[in-house]
């Protein structure tokens, strides 16, 4: 009787490739990117890569640059006149901060949607109409209108009701109408600033829902305070901190940028495992 | 699984809904299993006993895939109530629905040792309804945890008894037979009963483990409250 019985399976849980490791996949590739306003380094030293039609979070605590990085993505840093950009943004490869580059188009490819819903104070079928009616549209804004609400998951709600004035909707409503006017613009890449912060939790989830659909067709980067909602919705998750220097200028950094599975999991930082179970100082 | 009407989670039911699948469709591939190192057994079939072992392989790695997923659903989604009644009874239905696949593989491996050994009539015919019977619970686990019905974990276990003993004549007349067929053959027969009669309790408490996930407490409890009551 040599044989043994039979025992359970050894569990190896395969810890991913470091994402920050490959060019080959990437949509956005980022390169030793710095900000400062002035004198004040906001974040420095950030490498690395948003792959297509995946969800990137980024996470962290108040200061750590999270909200200047995102705005690098579509260069809405090039609106405060302080802010100085050094590395490289590539998109598709292109210097994103290259001469030639258009930052309004930039900007049309790459939309954004920010912390509190901003509608336009007009109706809801302008809101979605407004920037393509700039941009030249020559398609039927009918069409346009409704296929925009219904990939944001807002048709159903507001269809008989487009000629509402749209600050008047839910604070959820509202941020899908962003989300459907950002889409309406047929970009690549939609930005989100803390989209959910100012939503009840059932608002929240139906965004989340929503981001979980539009990846298929769009690229997702998106800044939240909540960490559980990064683990929730994102296929990779970056965590930042704020390093303090000598003199208390405080500077943020990239600690660890990996699969969310492996972020939630087993994060290889010291510095992410405690910021994700709330020890944190 | 049964989801509230407003899909508010639809991609997390999904993948609520894919785990449950993919459990259930593990659990069929240990029965199936289960069949063949039976089969095997009693008709002293090597080869079937060497693709018992070879099937268990793809068990292994298909469980350790599924607890890795559970696992990371926990991480991810912050279940509760519900959720995560559900997800930490998967793990362990898991663990149950993988040591039931080991146990068909030492069946074989039992077979393997005994090269040659026929079976004596009365014990063929003992092993080959025990056999029956422990398949037969393990599938009907399985089949309250395919519609996650909170009834079945009290039935399966009073149905448990007519196992025990059946394991109880096999090992009286293994008892009986000891000193014709000989030690070794006495001990390896005697731990296929001991190895049917567990697969039996992993299928009894798969369908307890559903009792709690459908209504919060194990059928024991249950019983014990409306027992004080």
């Amino acid at each position: 009787m040599t044989t043994p019985d039979k025992r359970p399976p050894s569990r190896r849980f395969e810890v991913a490739a470091s994402p920050t490791s490959s060019n080959s996949d990437a949509l956005f590739a980022l390169e030793d990117l710095a900000v400062s306003y002035g004198a004040f380094q906001a974040i420095a030293g950030v490498t690395m890569n948003v792959r297509p039609n995946e969800i990137t979070a980024f996470i962290g605590p108040s200061g750590c640059g999270k909200t200047t990085l995102l705005r690098c993505f579509n260069r809405m840093n090039d609106l405060i006149e302080s802010a100085t950009v050094s590395g490289s943004v590539k998109y598709h490869g292109v210097d994103l901060y290259g001469p030639k580059v258009d930052p309004v188009e930039v900007r049309r490819r790459i939309g954004m949607v920010f912390q509190k819903a901003n509608p336009f104070p007009k109706s809801i079928y302008d809101n979605i109409t407004f920037g393509p009616r700039i941009a030249g549209y020559s398609g039927d804004l009918d069409d346009l209108v409704e296929e925009s609400l219904t990939r944001a998951a807002l048709w159903d709600e507001v269809k008989d009701k487009l000629d509402e004035f749209a600050p008047s909707l839910s604070g959820g409503q509202q941020q899908r109408l962003c989300i459907a006017r950002a889409i309406a613009t047929n970009p690549d890449v939609v930005l989100m600033d803390e989209p959910c912060s100012a939503l009840d939790p059932i608002a929240t989830l139906k965004i989340e829902e929503l981001m979980l659909t539009l990846k298929q067709d769009y690229t997702i980067v998106i800044v939240t305070h909540n960490m559980q909602q990064a683990a929730r919705v994102s296929d990779r998750t970056a965590f930042f901190t704020v390093d303090v220097g000598e003199e208390g200028q405080r500077t943020g950094r990239l600690v660890e940028f990996d699969d969310t599975g492996v972020i939630f999991t087993n994060p290889r930082e010291q510095a992410t495992e405690d910021y994700i179970t709330g020890r944190f100082g | 699984m049964q989801h509230p009407p407003d899909d508010t989670r639809h991609h997390f039911n999904e993948t609520l809904d894919a785990v449950l699948r993919g459990t259930v469709e593990l659990g069929a591939l240990v029965h199936e299993n289960m069949l063949r190192t039976t089969e095997a057994a009693l008709e002293n079939q090597l080869d079937l006993a060497n693709q018992v072992l070879a099937a268990d392989d793809e068990i292994d790695q298909k469980y350790v895939a599924l607890e890795h997923r559970v696992f990371e659903v926990m991480a991810r989604q912050q279940p509760v109530a519900g959720d995560l009644r559900f997800l930490v009874s998967m793990t362990r239905v898991l663990y149950e629905i993988e040591r039931s696949g080991d146990l068909a593989v030492n069946v074989a491996k039992g077979l393997i040792r005994r090269e040659g050994y026929t079976l004596p009539p009365a014990i063929h015919s003992l092993i080959a309804r025990l056999s029956r019977e422990a398949a037969a619970l393990f599938r009907q686990g399985l089949d309250a945890l395919a519609d996650l019905d909170p009834e079945a974990g009290v039935r399966l276990d009073a149905a448990d008894d007519a196992v025990d003993d059946l394991v109880g004549e096999l090992y009286a007349v293994i008892a009986a037979g000891s000193g014709e067929m000989g030690f070794d053959v006495a001990v390896e027969l005697s731990r296929v009963g001991r190895y049917m009669e567990r697969i039996a309790d992993h299928g009894v408490n798969i369908a307890e483990h559903v009792t709690f996930i459908v209504t919060g407490s194990f059928p024991e409890e249950s019983a014990a409250t409306s027992d004080e009551g």
